[in-house]
């Protein structure tokens, strides 16, 4: 009991830190880049440009996200890039969520009906504000429960950047068995712990459901 | 840029055959722990259907779990946790029932999204016509339910297969342990892994294709 409380508890908590850390800073690139990528797909109407961006989606969303973090980590360290193990971690993860989260803002875009931009445009506003103004605000609304849908999905990989070194939740946990061989505590605390931090997003996400499903 | 090509001819027949065999691992855990996941959520999904709050108390909180828990950290409690209660996997075992027990909680949801898409009429009809329940589950009304859920199913086997990478970490001889062996072997880690990262590609890539397929077909199906 005192190993769990004195060793295990407090070395799972400070890799949680890291695992938080890591989901909101790639949560944050991943949005404002697929953001991005979403807005040029949809609206540029430049044919070169929207081929690029879905050999983007598709790259990223077709391989395991562990083989993108070993080319990032492993693979540009030896041609000279040499990365930390936690950037490499949130590029990653957030190259591979803008792919996610730009499919996702694009069904959200492609969801609002089109009398809204037609009657943005007969009330006389320029396309740029029609899509700031107007589409924008609603397709971000539509995007919010499969968002956080992602959000939840992409904490839990962060559980795969231990692979990789970074100090979070699973990478603490591996550590300490290869010294106590507590596996069965150690591993189930870990669980535990996950499930502490994603039950909050469970019940936000549902709500955001509730509030915002396409349904209603 | 010509030089950096040249490597993956050059050594093409020494990690062509050792990369290729080692998908194959790859596909067979995925494909084996689909299964185990599409058996067990289609319990599930049932289980929250009937009637006893028991069972949907049971199939709630295992997916609550389930959604909530890295997949990693259920292959690492199966391999190297449970042999501490005497429980002993190989490490295939392992991946087959981490990656089922994982996804059986996502296949409940796919399922529960089928079965609420079809109408109530279609359980009335079928009793009133004299099937049992068991008769009208089998008959009418999983047929339509395999055919409005085939796309997200699809899409679950790829973010399975994809997933199917972190039995590498519990040292099963898939795709990128293989990879990462050559990697130590050849150092030229950069080139291996893209060599891994397209073998995934290229099995993961038709199957999305497919499933956007059959996802835009029953989309103007319903405008129609």
């Amino acid at each position: 009991m005192a190993f769990l409380f004195e060793t295990v508890l407090p070395s799972l908590l400070t890799g949680a830190l890291v695992t938080i850390t890591v989901t909101i800073a790639s949560l944050a690139l991943a949005l404002a880049l697929g953001f991005g990528l979403a807005l040029l797909r949809q609206f540029l109407g430049f044919r070169v440009l929207s081929i690029l961006i879905d050999i983007y989606t598709e790259y990223f969303r077709n391989i395991p996200a562990l083989t993108h973090l070993f080319i990032i980590y492993f693979g540009l360290a030896a041609v000279g890039l040499r990365l930390s193990s936690l950037t490499a971690a949130i590029i990653g993860l957030g190259l591979v969520g803008a792919a996610i989260t730009c499919e996702i803002f694009r069904s959200g875009f492609i969801a609002v009906k089109i009398g809204q931009t037609e009657a943005a445009r007969a009330v006389g506003m320029t396309p740029m504000q029609t899509i700031w103004l107007i589409l924008a605000p609603q397709a971000i609304r539509i995007s919010l429960p499969p968002l956080g849908n992602y959000a939840l999905q992409l904490m839990k990989d962060t559980s795969i950047v231990s692979a990789i070194a970074a100090p979070e939740i699973m990478f603490n946990a591996r550590s300490m068995v290869t010294s106590s061989f507590q596996t069965t505590l150690i591993y189930t605390t870990a669980a535990m712990i996950y499930l502490l931090i994603s039950l909050p997003m469970v019940h936000a996400i549902s709500r955001l459901e509730a509030r915002f499903g396409r349904r209603n | 840029m010509l030089d950096f090509l040249s490597v993956f001819f050059q050594y093409a027949d020494q990690w062509g055959p050792r990369l290729a065999r080692a998908a194959v691992v790859s596909a067979q855990i995925s494909f084996m722990g689909f299964l185990v996941a599409t058996v067990l959520g289609l319990a599930l999904a049932l289980m929250r259907m009937t009637k006893s709050r028991t069972f949907q108390a049971i199939a709630r909180a295992y997916i609550l779990v389930f959604r909530g828990v890295p997949v990693l950290a259920v292959l690492l409690l199966l391999y190297f946790g449970l042999p501490g209660i005497g429980i002993l996997f190989s490490p295939i075992e392992a991946a087959v029932i981490g990656l089922g027990l994982a996804y059986a909680a996502q296949m409940a949801e796919v399922f529960r999204g089928g079965f609420q898409a079809i109408l109530a009429g279609q359980w009335e009809s079928a009793a009133a016509v004299g099937f049992t329940p068991w008769q009208s589950l089998r008959l009418i009304i999983l047929p339509q339910v395999v055919r409005i859920i085939m796309a997200p199913v699809i899409v679950t086997f790829v973010t399975l297969l994809k997933d199917s990478s972190l039995a590498a970490l519990i040292t099963v001889n898939e795709l990128l342990l293989e990879g990462r062996a050559l990697a130590s072997e050849y150092f030229l880690p950069l080139h291996i892994y893209i060599w891994v990262g397209a073998m995934y590609f290229a099995i993961a890539f038709p199957l999305s294709m497919m499933a956007k397929h059959l996802a835009n077909r029953a989309n103007s199906r319903v405008r129609q």
